[in-house]
């Protein structure tokens, strides 16, 4: 028969490189329009990464999404990036931008605060404005800025940057040291049925609350959680390379190497978690690879707590599953008193 | 015709028509009022300033959704050439003669490609110790020992086939605790197996264990896995006649891969050109280069671009994979739950090459103890070479294993003392201004703000 159980799973994982220095860096230019380009040199690997970075852009320079282009991944034309590994493009790369933005509005200030007679401490760039703080009645457009710092005072609104993160070395004999800026934290709980004829375990249900500071943008948060989650349930439940005896991989292919499909994966709730890290761009970390750290360890314990067994060896097969449950039942049976 | 008129025709219609089974019969006897024009409370999300904190779309979505994202394989060039790469098939060898004459004059192949012809035969994020074809130490049967550009992909597979590779069979190590043992077959003689060693310790580890009321101890194992992005590596290398190489490439790391092409060709920065392309899938497997220096050398001979695309077995047996760790922990614990003491060993399969290894070892050794507050910590882990495909990063440099390791020994400690499973993480976890096992002090830490918001969600309530 079938029986439910649940698990839980809570983790901690660093953003960015351990110790080793990983920069990024950035430019940005505003054009004469009041919209901005921005380079870099990381590659969006699907993640949604260049939408993130476009709105870190904007938001320092009070303009919208859509006001920004991001240019990225080509060696001749983008400033160096370590690149899209490590959970590290929004700390890291994000920061870049976020440094060379500020320049950028920098030269837009300076240009701004005689036009508006006040000094360029006095200023703010908000809603395609850049205005005057507390008194917003009085500002002028940043396409009208712009324009004048190009093409009137030949002082084009362009900003570079970048940024490391800061850390400190470990020491070779106790590995004391600051190897990481910042981490972040989650949890997942799983609901699964287990099947103790067959060892066949069914994930009904996962709720993830992950970590990242700030969330630039919640919708792409949650589609790094659900997918680091699919990543999990294969890691728990199904995907194993196997070689034979002479080292040969035996199956490298998608029919013997099984991978959860759409029809395998749970329900999912994500919650993020308010946070508010000061070392990141507008208080963000990241999330991409913490998604699929607890998910295996949740589900491991969730079928723990449905039947009994701890199984200690991944991937949680049926055939393991029911050889645990078996080999269970036999020890109970052997403690009843004769 | 609106709404009104449509009813005042239905007076006209036949009762039986009336009185079928339709949803309209559910008809009230007022006309429906007009419903209000109803205009968004809100813009686009894109549109809006302040940009952070919007669910804004992204600006490829588009293209995705339509199919029209332009990936390497979508990409041509007139006169490209495809390029396969012979792999070896046998875990460890040496390579005692190749063959290619029979091969070089099949009719559409423009050129063959082995170890030896390549500048500098060797890369790798952190040790240099990878071929970019072998030579003449085969050290896992998906190395490639030979490459063929030809005018279509089935003229370059056929002529795979026809290089005659003669191998002097070596010893292999698969097992990674047998690799650490002195008397193991070396994979990259003479060094030994063991690559790289972390340790991080704090406090006092016996005296954490000898205050202990109850000792915990378990070993767990984790598979190697692949990555299995959608779109598998793939390239365009381009040798223009100005000598300067253009590469269209699926990769991550853009900056890393123009160092590592430079190194491999003997090349200078500036005469390469590095553009990253939309990635189909990454996930830390395509954080480094695997077949650009070969596709970029078939250019240089052939004089035209020249593409290459894994094909799904080549995914599994010649790129990098997520480690298999075996983890032994042992964990000192109060009655209370409280854990004082806590020893981990770690042996992480490295594969034959390092790749990412030394990071995965790294972070894997520092996250071992979770993210709890203990006092006493030693935590030792190792990397070991095996005749197996190459190890490296994956979603998590070895996080989600020693998850599955911290976790579930700390249900087993809350189920053995009693304690509900929340609880027992709730009393344990970080503090903001916590010290980490590394002695660093920890900020912005919202764990147990996590675990509680996870337990509302999910409806999690102690069992009595």
């Amino acid at each position: 028969m079938k029986r439910r159980g649940r698990g839980i799973a809570c983790m901690w994982y660093p953003i960015g490189f351990t110790v080793d220095a990983n920069a990024s860096a950035a430019t940005v230019k505003v054009n004469e329009d009041g919209t901005a380009t921005v380079l870099t040199g990381t590659v969006e690997t699907g993640q949604g990464s260049l939408t993130v970075l476009g709105q870190i852009a904007a938001e320092a320079l009070g303009i919208a999404t859509d006001d920004v282009h991001v240019v990225s991944a080509d060696t001749d034309t983008t400033p160096m990036d370590t690149g899209a590994i490590a959970s590290r493009t929004t700390y890291v790369t994000g920061n870049a931008i976020w440094l060379a933005a500020e320049a950028a509005k920098a030269i837009l200030f300076e240009t701004a605060a005689p036009m508006l007679g006040v000094k360029t401490s006095q200023l703010e760039a908000k809603d395609r404005k850049i205005q005057v703080k507390n008194y917003p009645q009085r500002a002028v457009t940043i396409g009208e800025v712009a324009h004048r710092s190009q093409v009137v005072l030949g002082q084009p609104a362009i900003g570079s940057a970048s940024w490391n993160p800061p850390t400190v070395a470990m020491d070779p004999e106790t590995g004391q040291g600051k190897p990481f800026a910042t981490y972040v934290y989650a949890t997942q709980i799983a609901e699964v049925d287990v099947d103790d004829e067959t060892g066949e375990v069914e994930i009904l249900r996962i709720a993830a609350a992950h970590d990242c500071g700030t969330a630039i943008n919640p919708m792409l948060v949650e589609g790094q959680v659900e997918g680091g989650i699919s990543m999990g349930v294969g890691m728990a439940l199904q995907e194993e390379m196997l070689f034979d005896a002479n080292g040969r991989h035996i199956n490298p292919n998608l029919t013997n190497y099984i991978m959860p499909t759409s029809l395998d994966m749970p329900e999912i709730a994500v919650d993020i978690v308010q946070g508010f890290d000061p070392t990141g761009p507008f208080g963000a970390k990241g999330v991409g690879e913490p998604t699929a750290v607890p998910t295996s360890a949740a589900i491991l314990n969730a079928i723990h707590d449905a039947v009994g067994v701890r199984v200690t060896s991944l991937p949680a097969t049926a055939e393991k599953v029911l050889t645990a449950i078996k080999a269970k039942r036999a020890a109970e049976r052997k403690q009843i008193p004769a | 015709m609106n709404e009104h008129s449509r009813v005042l025709e239905r007076d006209e219609l036949e009762i039986a028509e009336l009185r079928s089974p339709d949803v309209d019969l559910r008809l009230p006897a007022v006309v429906p009022r007009e419903p209000f024009p109803i205009e968004p409370l809100t813009v686009d999300a894109r549109q809006q300033t302040r940009a952070v904190g919007q669910r804004a779309t992204r600006p490829d979505g588009r293209l995705h959704g339509l199919g029209q994202t332009k990936y390497i394989d979508d990409l041509s060039f007139p006169g490209m050439l495809y390029a396969r790469i012979k792999r070896a098939g046998i875990a460890s060898a040496r390579i005692k003669h190749i063959d290619t004459s029979a091969a070089e004059t099949m009719p559409g192949v423009m050129a063959v490609l082995i170890g030896k012809e390549i500048p500098t035969n060797s890369f790798g994020p952190t040790f240099q110790d990878q071929p970019v074809l072998a030579d003449p130490i085969v050290r896992h049967a998906g190395d490639g020992v030979a490459a063929v550009a030809a005018v279509t992909e089935q003229i370059a597979n056929e002529a795979l086939a026809k290089i005659v590779v003669e191998y002097e069979p070596l010893p292999a190590v698969l097992d990674p605790v047998a690799a650490m043992r002195e008397d193991s077959p070396q994979v990259h003689a003479p060094n030994s197996n063991i690559y790289a060693t972390k340790v991080v310790r704090k406090g006092n580890i016996e005296k954490g264990f000898a205050e202990s009321d109850r000792i915990f101890e378990a070993r767990f194992s984790t598979q190697m896995i692949e990555h299995v992005s959608l779109e598998p590596h793939a390239a365009i290398a381009d040798w223009d006649a100005n000598g300067r190489l253009t590469i269209w490439a699926t990769i991550g790391r853009i900056t890393l891969a123009r160092s590592d092409i430079a190194r491999t060709l003997k090349l200078p920065m500036s005469r390469i050109r590095i553009i990253g392309t939309i990635v189909g899938g990454n996930f830390g497997g395509k954080n480094e280069i695997s077949q650009e220096p070969t596709l970029a050398l078939l250019s240089k001979k052939t004089g035209r671009p020249v593409k290459g695309v894994f094909t799904r077995g080549e995914e599994f047996i010649a790129t990098t994979t997520r480690h298999p760790i075996i983890m032994d922990y042992k964990t000192g614990v109060s009655n209370k739950g409280r854990i004082l003491a806590r020893q981990i060993r770690l042996v992480l399969d490295g594969g034959a090459y390092c790749s990412w290894s030394a990071t995965t070892l790294g972070k894997a050794c520092i996250l071992s103890p979770g993210p709890y507050k203990i006092d006493n910590v030693l935590a030792e882990a190792f990397v070991v070479y095996t005749n197996k495909t190459m190890t490296g990063a994956m979603r998590g440099f070895g996080a989600p294993q020693v998850c599955f390791a911290y976790e579930s020994q700390m249900d087993d400690i809350a189920k053995a003392l009693g304690i509900d499973p929340l609880e027992i993480r709730l009393l344990n976890a970080f503090d903001e201004g916590s010290s980490s096992p590394t002695g660093q002090v920890l900020h912005s830490v919202v764990i147990k703000e996590s675990l509680r918001k996870a337990a509302d969600r999910f409806g999690w309530e102690p069992r009595s």
